[in-house]
């Protein structure tokens, strides 16, 4: 009995082995793994209709903010700690000042429209909250929150001086609307960063609200929505530029969902450790609508000359745009310098505001693409630092086109002395360019960097010459991988 | 020497430069496509005109000198090349060692003598050499009637030659201006464009063309202006003409000045004035073919001319959709023209000097079999001193053109290893042996190629006719849809020894000639036989004019019947040229450049394994025959072509390859008719012999009924081991047929994918070989084997009772013959069927079957057997057989005790004997 119970056994174990081992050895091996975005992408929250909860009708915001936070309670604290409303950075130690430094737009002076001390009413209409009029906004105040500015779904609601709704506009609509952010709401500020549609980033402006796949693929093609990519946990919203934050925290990556070296190509991967994944799948940005490359402050008040938005404007002095904008080329380790009111500079040189930090050196760092922005900014001849005016207002440069005067007016909004003697000065301030990214048929190709035309400038890149003929940096990856929290 | 270095630093500093090739398509869009192609051009030309800063190149400052070694300064000659660079560089050797400039004037023969030429070629090489698509032909010796001398020919063809070699001496070596001038010798004769008399010409006056180093080492030499003085007869002046433009010398009359600004005091070219480089891609392409560079802006081809004549052939990084041609699909098409232009590599990167000590490996054949790479090599400043002009080359369809040269470039594997990305392809080296690079990694070409050139007829500006590939309609018009072509496919005889499936463009051409031996009729008599000054003879029109509109549109200007044959025949015989008849020839031209990566590369198994295969594809030749004249081909040495010429209903004439006559077999493609039909056969006469058996018995069982009383005992009469064994193959074989068939007729029977079938295929026979061997040794070991074997004493005396049981006692329900036991399952015809089955065809089978499947390994294996045009036909007839076999067996387990009881019995091992009782049990 015991014998056939084995004559089963073994007659089954051989016929498996007959049958399996030539699978084993001569199947078909599988396939390599494939880079699998899709997978990675957040799942969207059910969408809960606000018509029935939100009957209104409300006076204000803040009695809007205050039904809301009848059900969301916590969402008001949780906003208040977040940069969109502190417009300030937690304190960041900054070794070459050796001291901590707080930055963001609270303080920060640009090559743009300056600073926002002493202008906020106007500067303020993109502030996540109701009423920052002048230095004395009380920061810790839930109830002044705007829940709408993103949760709006309308589409009608609008903000005007100080982050108040703009007259007019139905809040009891807007609060019943209300749903997760779309690019219309986050678009609304920061497509027209620099006061207008296109003029400030350069790989965000309104042609993002609707755009092509080949203007931005995530956009255009999967219509992404911002928070997609810029997750968001407890209305902390990830994301960090350096035109105002100078750490590295809190960043998206494409590596968020794309793999580290997703190409079938061992050349196109073996540029993934020294080259970020948008220079080359971001050759151009601004491809709908002009950005700003230059602003020359210095010819503002001319009378004689023909306002045209965008090549002079009497308030704000002469400017150059470009559309299909080509990016330059820096090494960034996704941190930057910045340069703090104050600061000395020299006058004969061009300031950078926020130079990215990295060299060929640093293994931590990448070739990025940058938007440039040059500028001719007013400065105090007497102590020779950039000097913040007070534009908007009474007294301001935009209605008096007096520089002595805004000066004067800034200075008091800083504390920032001014010596009485002003001139312009030239500065940059670079845009890390990740928004605009072409569909992969439209990517750069060799020849656009590696040839005497190209783009790189491989000298100033710290090369020896293309790294096609001389070979690519010396670095060790390793170090680059543990360095980095992920990658590019 | 510290000088020599500098100067190769200088020499690897490239530059971009983008002026000519806008002004080749001034000329062309101006000639064809008119005012629209003109403010085209206008808008292009506005932006690829501008200038690149250019960094000043590292090659030292120098002197210009004349032929007579004089600074061209104080004598306000035409620059010497070879006197000039002569001063560093020695230019007698670069220029005796440059095909480039010799063109195969070192091979010069008597016409006739050229092997596999035409009677009136005198050398291999482009200077004698007879090329339809330009119709020139260099006039040999002695000939009465001249069309090219060498001065002709350095006027038409000379824009295409950099100078030297036959521009600069005759065959025997001769000087040119000192030959004295005769009335014999086509070195100094050329053709009067008015009488079409041979006339002396006079070489002192127009001196010769030295070999242009400016042409290849300066960023924007002017081809036009260089063209324009050869034209003209005006040679001296060629070389400094390549300069008009770089404001090193200014247009006058009958030369050129040179412009003081552009030198020192010293009398050298000041240093922003040097530009010298290493050749880039649009120096190639200045008589190679089109480049375009300039990524950034669209890239325009209407019509095909010279530039793409040949195979279509375009070298440029631009992104198909990034051009302004009208390519079908375009959108979808993001591959680069040329994945090399587009990785960075040049044309001088693959075809470098020979004697380049970067570069140069040396030849296989020289080397020692245990020396992989010779590390000793000339010296820097000797290649400097002497580089050599001989390039290395691949090896074309003709090889005729510097065949001292054939194979000295690195192929494709000379850089790549195939079998490092190719995991993802079964068969990797069958593959590779049996197919170029080249035929999966060019799967189709998006340029315009000739297709047919007839010189039967000539146009009003004395142009020929011709038809394009890959574009519906006249190319020459920017509207037209361009759908590109797929090459055809033919085994080329490499000198490596092996002969792959390589991509071709067939031009076929129509062409008359006159005389014995015979020459073709020159242009000029051509225009005679047709043309009345500005208009065609009224002859012509009225034989050719069939709308009689008074013009001659395409359609009509083709000689299509006898007619107009014997009046163009009459014409030319009024001329004088005697016997003067129409040929055809097809010329084949290797494609070897736009290259695509894997992504855009042949991939479906079904490109080739399928009724449709790419290697089977045919090539329309011509829409039309001209005299109906078929072509032959030409030049094909190289190509071991087989097929046939197929005319259409419309009368055109295209090629079909013939895969079996090239010595390939292709599954999915290729069967042997008549072992299809014999299985088929053997297949169906087995289903019709078993449906009339099987009929019979339903009917004499119905007819009469049992009359006989059998008596059965239950006998254990298969072990496990037996049935799971017969389990096993009967799934097995199943698969083994029905996966079998989807790679022999995947058309018919692709429900499944075509590579996974093949792996299941080969999965499941060894699954089949491994359980033959298991079972093989069960028997073995058992001594089971027994049972198989036909006892030879009365074993024909058993089959035929055997098999009159079949054919008689069957139907009236006889006793089985032999009596089945567990030691005796089989009678004599199972025994001889069996001993048949795993004796022959099963090993043969299993043996053929590992052979075609060993290809990825053993090939030469498969080889010694006469590889895959032997194998895969005995693999499928012994499927068949096998598939008839199955029918039979199948049915024969019907005849046991019920229908269904042999089944039964090898499912549960038991199974019902008869009991005979005059047979000890």
């Amino acid at each position: 009995m015991n014998n056939t119970k084995y004559v089963w056994l073994i007659g089954l174990v051989v016929t498996l082995a007959i049958v399996i081992v030539p699978i084993v050895i001569f199947g078909p091996r599988a396939e390599a793994k494939r880079d699998n975005p899709q997978a990675h992408l957040p799942q969207p929250m059910n969408h809960t209709d606000h018509t029935a909860l939100m009957t209104g009708p409300y006076e204000t915001g803040a009695d809007v903010t205050k039904a809301c936070m009848d059900c969301h309670p916590e969402a008001g604290e949780q906003v208040i700690h977040t940069a969109h409303w502190t417009w300030e950075s937690e304190p960041i130690y900054d070794p070459d000042r050796q001291e901590f430094v707080t930055t963001g737009k609270k303080n920060s002076i640009n090559n743009f429209c300056i600073g926002v001390q002493g202008n906020w009413p106007a500067c303020t209409s993109c502030h996540v909250g109701y009423g920052w009029m002048d230095e004395n906004f009380d920061f810790s105040n839930e109830e002044t929150v705007d829940c709408l500015v993103c949760h709006d779904t309308s589409g009608m609601y609008v903000k005007s001086e100080g982050g108040l709704p703009a007259e007019g506009v139905d809040l009891a609509a807007a609060a019943q609307s209300v749903g997760s952010p779309t690019r219309e709401n986050c678009g609304s500020c920061h497509f027209r960063g620099g006061g207008g549609d296109a003029v400030k980033h350069g790989d965000l402006d309104e042609s993002l609200y609707f755009p092509t796949a080949r203007i931005d693929v995530h956009m255009g093609e999967y219509d992404f929505q911002c928070i997609t990519c810029h997750r968001t946990e407890n209305h902390n919203i990830k994301g960090r530029a350096i035109s105002v934050s100078v750490d590295n925290k809190n960043q998206v990556y494409c590596t968020d969902c794309h793999n580290e070296t997703p190409h079938n190509d061992e050349r196109l991967n073996g540029h993934t450790t020294s080259v970020a994944c948008t220079a080359c799948h971001i050759p151009t940005v601004a491809k709908k609508s002009a950005t700003k490359i230059h602003w020359d402050w210095s010819t503002a008040g001319a009378e004689d000359l023909e306002d045209n938005a965008h090549s002079y404007l009497k308030i704000k002095g002469t400017f150059t745009y470009k559309k299909e904008l080509e990016p330059e080329y820096y090494w960034f380790n996704r941190t930057a310098d910045r340069y703090m009111l104050g600061d000395e500079i020299n006058p004969s040189e061009s300031t950078p505001m926020n130079k990215p930090k990295g060299d060929i050196n640093d293994s931590t760092a990448k070739i990025w693409p940058f938007k440039v922005h040059r500028a001719s900014q007013i400065y105090d001849t007497g102590y020779n630092y950039f000097i913040q005016p007070k534009t908007v207002g009474e007294g301001g440069y935009w209605t008096e086109f007096d520089w002595d005067q805004a000066a004067r007016l800034g200075s008091e909004a800083t504390g920032l002395p001014y010596s009485g003697s002003y001139s312009f000065a030239n500065s940059e301030m670079y845009w890390p360019l990740a928004h605009m990214v072409s569909p992969k048929n439209d990517t750069l190709q060799c020849v656009d960097c590696h040839s005497e035309s190209g783009r790189m400038d491989w000298i100033a890149l710290g090369y020896e010459g293309d790294p096609v003929k001389v070979g690519g940096r010396k670095i060790d990856t390793t170090s680059q991988a543990m360095s980095q929290e992920g990658d590019q | 020497m510290q000088a020599l270095i500098i100067a190769l630093a200088g020499s690897v500093n490239r530059r971009t430069w983008r002026g000519t090739a806008a002004s080749l398509y001034t000329r062309h869009a101006l000639r064809t496509t008119g005012i629209v192609a003109l403010a085209l051009l206008i808008a292009l030309m506005g932006t690829v005109s501008i200038s690149i800063a250019q960094e000043p190149s590292l090659h030292p400052t120098f002197p210009l000198l004349d032929e007579y070694g004089s600074n061209v300064l104080d004598s306000g000659n035409p620059v010497s090349t070879m006197k000039t660079c002569g001063k560093c560089h020695d230019t007698d050797y670069i220029e005796s060692h440059s095909y480039h400039a010799s063109l195969g004037m070192d091979q010069f023969t008597e016409a006739g003598n050229v092997p596999n030429g035409r009677a009136w070629e005198q050398s291999p090489g482009s200077f004698g050499k007879w090329n339809p698509l330009i119709y020139r032909y260099l006039t040999p010796k002695g000939d009465e009637l001249l069309d090219l001398g060498t001065p002709g020919w350095v006027q038409s063809v000379g824009f295409r030659h950099v100078g030297g070699g036959p521009a600069m001496t005759t065959p025997e070596g001769q000087y040119l201006p000192s030959v004295t001038p005769q009335k014999d010798d086509p070195a100094t004769l050329y053709m009067s464009p008015a009488s079409g008399e041979a006339i002396l010409w006079n070489w002192q006056k127009s001196g010769v063309v030295e070999m242009n180093c400016f042409l290849c080492h300066i960023p924007n030499p002017n081809n036009q202006a260089r063209k324009n003085e050869l034209e003209a007869g005006n040679f001296k002046w060629a070389n400094t003409a390549t300069l008009f433009g770089t404001g090193i010398v200014n247009k006058s009359f009958p030369g050129y000045d040179w412009n003081l600004e552009a030198f020192t005091d010293k009398g050298e070219l000041a240093r922003p004035y040097i530009t010298l480089q290493d050749p880039d891609n649009q120096n190639c392409g200045l008589c190679h073919g089109e480049v375009h560079t300039a990524n950034n802006t669209p890239f325009v081809r209407a019509g095909c001319d010279w530039n793409t004549a040949t195979t279509g052939e375009i070298i440029s990084p631009q992104r198909l959709f990034r051009t302004g041609m009208n390519l079908q699909d375009k959108e979808s098409l993001s591959r680069a023209w040329d994945i090399h232009a587009e990785r960075v590599v040049d044309c001088v990167d693959c075809h470098p000097s020979t004697n380049n000590p970067v570069y140069f490996e040396g030849s296989k054949d020289q080397s020692l079999s245990h020396l992989i790479f010779d590390a000793r090599r000339i010296d820097i400043v000797d290649y400097l001193h002497q580089p050599s002009h001989d390039f290395a080359k691949g090896q074309s369809a003709q090889s005729t053109i510097a065949p001292d040269y054939n194979g000295t470039m690195r192929r494709c594997e000379g850089c790549h290893d195939p079998n490092a990305v190719h995991d993802w392809l079964p068969y990797k080296e069958a593959h590779f042996n049996a197919v170029s690079c080249e035929t999966c990694h060019i799967p189709k070409m998006y340029g315009p190629a000739f297709r047919q050139v007839d010189w039967t007829v000539v146009n009003l500006d004395g142009s020929f006719q011709n038809e394009c590939r890959g574009a519906e309609g006249d190319p020459s018009e920017v509207t037209t849809l361009i759908t590109g072509y797929n090459p055809v496919l033919f085994p080329q005889n490499r000198l490596e020894g092996n002969t792959p499936l390589a991509p071709f463009n067939l031009v076929s051409s129509w062409y008359w000639i006159q005389g014995d031996p015979p020459r073709p009729v020159r242009q000029f008599d051509l225009k005679a036989a047709y043309l009345d000054g500005d208009n065609y003879r009224a002859d012509i029109l009225a034989a050719f004019d069939s709308n009689g509109d008074g013009q001659l549109d395409d359609a009509e200007l083709r000689i299509d019947d006898q007619a107009k044959e014997n009046l163009v025949k009459g014409n030319l015989e009024a001329l004088g040229l005697e016997n003067p008849r129409i040929v055809a020839e097809i010329q084949p031209y290797s494609i070897n450049h736009n290259v695509t990566n894997g992504e855009w590369a042949t991939r479906e198994c079904a490109e080739c394994h399928s009724s449709q295969s790419r290697a089977a594809e045919a090539m329309l030749l011509a829409t039309y025959l001209p005299g109906d004249v078929s072509p032959q081909f030409f030049g094909d040495e190289k190509i071991a072509h087989a097929g046939e010429f197929k005319t259409n209903e419309t009368g055109g004439l295209s090629y079909h390859p013939d895969v079996a006559k090239e010595g390939l077999y292709i599954f999915g493609y290729s069967s042997v008719g008549w072992i299809d039909w014999l299985g088929i056969l053997a297949f169906l006469g087995t289903m019709l012999g078993v449906i009339a058996h099987g009929g019979i018995r339903v009917y004499t069982a119905i007819k009469m009924p049992q009359h006989h009383e059998h008596k059965y005992k239950r006998v254990y009469m298969y072990t496990i081991y037996e049935r799971l064994w017969h389990w096993i193959q009967a799934i097995v074989i199943l698969l083994l047929i029905f996966t079998g068939l989807i790679i022999h007729k995947p058309d018919m029977f692709g429900i499944f994918d075509f590579k996974y079938s093949v792996q299941v295929h080969n999965v499941l026979g060894f699954i089949l070989f491994a359980d033959a061997l298991f079972s093989a040794f069960y028997h073995l070991a058992s001594g089971e084997i027994k049972q198989y074997l036909p006892q030879p004493s009365g074993f024909f005396h058993n089959m035929i009772e055997q098999a009159t049981f079949y054919v008689k006692g069957i139907f009236t329900d006889e006793e089985h013959p032999f009596e089945k036991t567990p030691q005796h399952k089989l009678n004599p015809m199972q025994q001889l069927t069996y001993f048949s089955i795993l004796n022959v065809l099963l090993p043969l089978q299993v043996v053929s079957g590992i052979t075609i499947w060993g290809m990825q390994k053993w090939s030469h294996l498969a080889q010694g057997l006469g590889g895959l045009p032997v194998l895969a036909p005995i693999h499928s007839l012994i499927a068949w057989l096998f598939a008839s076999f199955i029918v039979l067996h199948i049915y024969l387990t019907t005849t046991g005790h019920t229908p269904l009881a042999g089944i039964q019995s090898m499912i549960d091992g038991w199974d019902e004997v008869e009991v005979h009782e005059h047979h000890a049990a």
